[in-house]
């Protein structure tokens, strides 16, 4: 849709990339898959995870962020920032860093909620069961109680355009060529030199 | 939480105790964040609040300085007072950047007397 894309800078809450009945593109890996969102609701900000406590100096081990999976058929929408001064290295999905240039995967931290208020350069986009993942290092000379991501955004129910009770070769097709419009959404990082 | 504004990450250091007196016997009362396991970012901090217990030190100032413990450290601004007995809590002060770490130390100590020293700090970088 031409107003509604990913990455959108706005004041205040973000807006969904697709209403009802709109076509996405759901790009997986090397995978792309042709839908249309039936369904779409806003997540209010919640904490996702707490990293757990982390000692003067050190670095958490990875963990899963199974609280942002989704249902199937579905894909969320998100952004996020931590409420504890760490920063996050993220991973999306949990074997993929995300943020990923040539010589650093770009950490976030508490900055983030004025430097982006928006929180725009976050957003990530979670198909299914495919969890992201964080990890924690605290620089400071004192452990911290918790490393904790607040996250925010929509979850969007979607039929599968390719088959089942919704198909529609010829909307594909013209999804695929580009003659119809949808709205691109990746749910996935991707590794460099891929 | 801890706070996020224009000015940085908002935390506070450890409760400090001060035994001893000069700028030989400085102690470090906030560590500059490393970074030592971290990808990127050079930190550096400034003070936004200073808060003093006196412990039966007598009447005396708090020197705030960077660098290590030891004579010649650079002072950071001008000496806080510190009353015997009472507690003492600065703050609108101005706003020195240190990339080193922050040490006090106090101008003179009664026998037996100590003072407590809390940062808070604002973390840039």
């Amino acid at each position: 849709m031409p107003d509604l894309y990913i990455f959108k800078a706005q004041v205040g809450m973000f807006d969904p990339v697709a209403l009802q009945d709109q076509n996405v593109a759901i790009h997986f890996g090397e995978k792309v898959y042709y839908r249309k969102v039936d369904f779409l609701e806003a997540i209010p900000p919640f904490q996702c995870i707490d990293l757990g406590a982390l000692a003067a100096l050190t670095p958490s081990g990875k963990i899963n962020i199974t609280n942002l999976e989704m249902a199937d058929n579905e894909f969320g929408l998100f952004r996020w920032y931590p409420i504890d001064d760490a920063q996050i290295r993220f991973y999306h999905p949990a074997g993929v860093a995300k943020y990923q240039l040539r010589n650093l995967q770009v950490p976030v931290d508490m900055n983030i909620l004025f430097r982006d208020p928006n929180l725009v350069s976050t957003e990530i986009a979670v198909w299914q069961n495919n969890h992201p993942a964080a990890e924690a290092v605290n620089g400071h000379a004192f452990g911290l109680g918790g490393v904790r991501i607040v996250t925010l955004g929509f979850r969007f129910h979607t039929q599968d355009l390719a088959k089942g009770k919704a198909v529609n070769d010829a909307l594909v097709a013209a999804l695929k060529s580009g003659k119809e419009p949808c709205t691109h959404v990746w749910c996935s990082g991707r590794p460099i030199g891929d | 939480m801890l706070l996020a504004n224009k000015e940085g990450i908002v935390v506070t250091g450890p409760v400090v105790n001060m035994l001893a007196a000069t700028a030989a016997n400085a102690v470090v009362v906030f560590s500059v964040p490393v970074l030592a396991n971290q990808l990127v970012g050079v930190k550096s901090v400034k003070v936004l609040k200073v808060h003093l217990f006196n412990n039966a030190g007598g009447n005396t100032w708090i020197f705030l300085g960077s660098g290590i413990a030891g004579v010649g450290i650079p002072v950071l601004m001008p000496a806080f007072t510190s009353m015997n007995n009472l507690e003492d809590v600065y703050d609108n002060l101005p706003e020195v950047e240190s990339f080193a770490n922050i040490t006090a130390w106090p101008a003179a100590l009664a026998a037996l007397g100590t003072i407590d020293i809390q940062l808070e700090v604002a973390i840039i970088g």
